[in-house]
């Protein structure tokens, strides 16, 4: 993993590897220039050395012959012996152009120095003529060396003088390339510090951004920062964090769900029993009483109305104790057809009952009093409404996998938005319904029994009648499911 | 903003890298041409050419004629010399040549004593090997080892025979000459006076016309004024050609004089195309070069010894000048 000091490190060096290495580059070449100019200097030192120290072995030869002495010898001697240098030297300033002049220039000096040789040998031997004459020669070539010279000077400007203007161009090439050399680094260093800059301040930007969803509770969001410095370790922990508490409050949504619906349906029980409560006023005294009206209708020889209290009882015993147990459907229609005896007696010819009864269908379990409402919402909204011809059809039906139960009347139908509102349960029941039980709790009590949703569908139309169809799952011996 | 910063700073990096890439090639890559090195074991030959008329087309016809033989034979050479005749100079310069102890030196020769005294004991103290070219210095007073050019005695009897065949076997000629003959010259006016001496109808005058321009003018002048008669002009120095022909026209009609010359000058052509000069004897300069270089070549190469001390003789011809053609 790169570290940002790794990083700042690295910035570092390349600035600093690029500064040696340019200033390297430049000593060099610096070097090499120098050389070069020592060179050339060298060879015009070397030619001059060549006239000077001639015109000194003239001088000392003059000296020597008009004071011959020691030391006077010695001097000549010495200056002979530069000359001599400086004529080897010569040698190595030869080149293709120059050789001719170069090879005449030092056999001239050889010359030159046989002439002063001979000088002081005459001179010695006392023949002082011939060695003034053999010094005029002397002095007189001591000056064609200097014009020699100085022709060779001037060859040699002409042969370098293109290699001078090139050394003077050179130099102002590598003025142009020095600043050419500063501005481009310049950029480079910008260019890395801007991306050195921006791998450091982009990562923290997203990591800021991803903080500020976080912030707004957007917890859903993965946290992905593009680096590999400690940023990105950073990152990495705010996105565990990010998960730990997604996953807390998924928790706690769940809890906070199972208790409102453990309230909603402990809410519901209160409800009924609320219900069974209030219903079980006196109820002894309501079954004797039932009870002795009926003895009394049927020793009256009023034996309609005698059954008639009998059902009323049996119906009104069923309600109070069922309330909280499941009942066999055989059981269930039992009930059903009492209550339907009591409405018959009620409407008489405006009311007629079809049931049609599967007989298989009939020894499975289902919770009490749940279709006793519903055929009651069909007398109270399909037959009270209507003149006559109020008809209501009870049909079970054993399928394969689920028992079919309809209830159907020809009444006042209903719309769709009704029927929504029916299934929500925002109609109360209203005063007069033997129960109080609504549709709503019947469909909300079979959902919660059956543990599934789809179990009631209502089919109607306006001015067409209304079908209620349950289907339940085939269940047998539950004791109880409250 | 971010790729714009970027894309701005890379194209600025690239444009000044470009620049700097090439820059920094015209300071790395500079053709720095010095002339190569010689190898010092071995030395060439080194061999001069000096003379004292540096100017005239015909010592040019010279050099380049030695000089692409000594490329040929593979040798140093230099031409050396002075202009205009001048004297002090060219001794200068041959002394300088013996003093730097060259190979061979080819020379214009000079009939003086200074020359004479540098040829006989400078060089022969040196041991340097001198072949006179195109103007010769007898041997016996130069010690040369051969002289290379056109036979100066056969040039003045071959332009006798032309003055002959154009003027008859009757005269007066007037001979115009330096004071102060070179030996050339002198072989020259030999030969014409030799071979006029079967033709004794033909009258010759010597005159002397001196070195300066003045001088020739003058004794133009004096020539026509002595001798009215006068049929032909011989003009032994070239250089005087123009001034003495200036000198008759402004006296009378150039055209009934004869004019004659020898070409070692600069106006010789110049003139034969113009008409005025007659005929001229040409030497072949170019010859005389490479064959001097050539000689010395033998002489240093121990090939032909000794030299024949008589000397190469190289071709000459007479031509005629235009007005002369048919």
């Amino acid at each position: 993993m790169n570290t940002i000091q790794k990083k700042i490190w690295m910035l570092a060096g390349i600035v600093i590897v690029m500064m040696f290495a340019i200033w390297l580059a430049l000593t060099f070449y610096n070097q090499k220039m120098q050389d070069q100019y020592n060179d050339i200097l060298e060879r015009y030192l070397q030619m001059n050395e060549v006239t000077a120290s001639s015109q000194q072995t003239v001088t000392n030869l003059n000296d020597h012959l008009s004071n011959p002495t020691a030391r006077s010898a010695t001097t000549l001697v010495s200056s002979q012996q530069r000359l001599q240098d400086a004529q080897a030297s010569l040698l190595e300033l030869r080149n293709a152009d120059n050789e001719f002049s170069l090879t005449n220039y030092s056999n001239m000096i050889e010359s030159f120095t046989e002439t002063v040789e001979r000088s002081v040998t005459f001179s010695e031997q006392g023949e002082n003529d011939i060695a003034a004459s053999e010094f005029t020669e002397a002095n007189r070539m001591s000056v064609y060396i200097s014009e020699m010279t100085l022709s060779i000077f001037n060859s040699e400007l002409r042969t370098y003088e293109r290699f001078y203007r090139d050394i003077i161009r050179q130099s102002q090439e590598l003025n142009t390339m020095g600043i050419l050399l500063l501005s481009l680094t310049s950029v480079l260093l910008l260019l890395f510090t801007y991306l050195f800059s921006l791998s450091i301040t982009k990562p923290v930007h997203q990591l800021t951004k991803a903080a500020n969803e976080l912030a707004k509770g957007r917890f859903d969001q993965p946290i992905r920062v593009n680096s590999n410095d400690e940023i990105s370790f950073l990152a990495k922990t705010f996105d565990h964090m990010r998960v730990n508490i997604n996953k807390l409050i998924l928790e706690i949504q769940q809890k906070a769900q199972v208790e409102s619906e453990l309230q909603e349906s402990q809410l519901l029980l209160q409800q009924s029993q609320m219900r069974h409560l209030q219903s079980q006023i006196n109820p002894h005294f309501l079954f004797n009483t039932l009870n002795t009206l009926s003895k009394k209708a049927y020793l009256d020889g009023a034996e309609d109305t005698s059954d008639l209290l009998v059902s009323v009882a049996g119906l009104l015993r069923y309600n109070l104790k069922r309330l909280d147990h499941t009942v066999t459907l055989e059981e269930e229609s039992h009930v059903l057809r009492q209550y339907m005896d009591i409405q018959k007696a009620r409407f008489s010819d405006r009311l007629t009952f079809h049931i049609d009864l599967d007989a298989s269908a009939l020894v499975y379990q289902m919770p009490s009093l749940t279709l006793q409402p519903l055929i009651e919402n069909a007398v109270i909204h399909g037959i009270e409404p209507k003149e006559d011809d109020g008809e209501i059809w009870f049909r079970i039906k054993d399928e394969d996998q689920h028992i079919r139960i309809e209830i159907e009347d020809n009444g006042e139908g209903m719309d769709r938005d009704k029927i929504e509102q029916l299934l929500k349960g925002g109609i109360t029941p209203q005063e007069g319904h033997a129960t109080g039980i609504g549709f709503a709790n019947v469909a909300k009590r079979l959902q919660l029994f059956y543990g599934r949703d789809n179990v009631v569908e209502i089919e109607s139309l306006p001015k067409c009648g209304t079908k209620i169809i349950l289907k339940l799952p085939k269940v047998m011996e539950v004791e109880s499911y409250v | 903003m971010r790729k714009k910063v970027i894309f701005v700073l890379c194209s600025l990096c690239a444009v000044l890298g470009f620049f700097t890439i090439l820059s920094v090639n015209k300071v790395l890559n500079s053709e720095w041409e010095l002339p190569s090195a010689v190898s010092s074991e071995q030395e060439r030959k080194r061999i001069v050419l000096i003379t004292q008329e540096l100017d005239t087309p015909f010592w040019k016809l010279v050099g380049e004629g030695a000089a692409s033989q000594a490329e040929r034979e593979d040798v140093g050479f230099e031409i050396w010399g002075s202009y205009g005749k001048n004297q002090e100079d060219f001794l200068k310069q041959v002394e300088i040549a013996l003093h730097s102890k060259v190979d061979g030196v080819i020379v214009q020769g000079n009939d003086t004593d200074e020359f004479q005294q540098l040829a006989r004991i400078k060089a022969a103290s040196y041991g340097i090997p001198i072949i006179t070219v195109a103007n010769d210095v007898p041997v016996e007073k130069s010690l040369r080892k051969t002289y290379v050019g056109s036979d100066h005695y056969a040039a003045g009897e071959l332009l006798m025979e032309q003055l002959l065949d154009d003027m008859g076997d009757s005269g007066e000629i007037v001979l115009l000459g330096d004071g102060n003959l070179e030996y050339s010259e002198r072989l020259r006016l030999n030969g014409m006076e030799e071979s006029l001496k079967q033709y004794p109808e033909i009258r010759s005058i010597y005159i002397e016309s001196g070195s300066s321009d003045e001088e020739a003018a003058a004794a133009a002048q004096s020539a026509l004024n002595q001798h009215p008669n006068v049929d032909a002009f011989i003009l032994l120095d070239i250089r005087q050609a123009r001034v003495v022909m200036q000198e008759i026209s402004s006296r009378t009609e150039l055209e009934p004089f004869f004019l004659y010359s020898f070409d070692d000058g600069s106006d010789a052509s110049e003139l034969l195309t113009e008409g005025k000069l007659d005929a001229i004897i040409e030497q072949s300069p170019k010859e005389m070069g490479a064959k001097s270089v050539e000689m010395m070549m033998k002489w240093l190469r121990n090939e032909v010894v000794p030299l024949d001390s008589a000397g190469y003789v190289t071709d000459i011809r007479i031509v005629e000048g235009k007005d002369e053609l048919p």
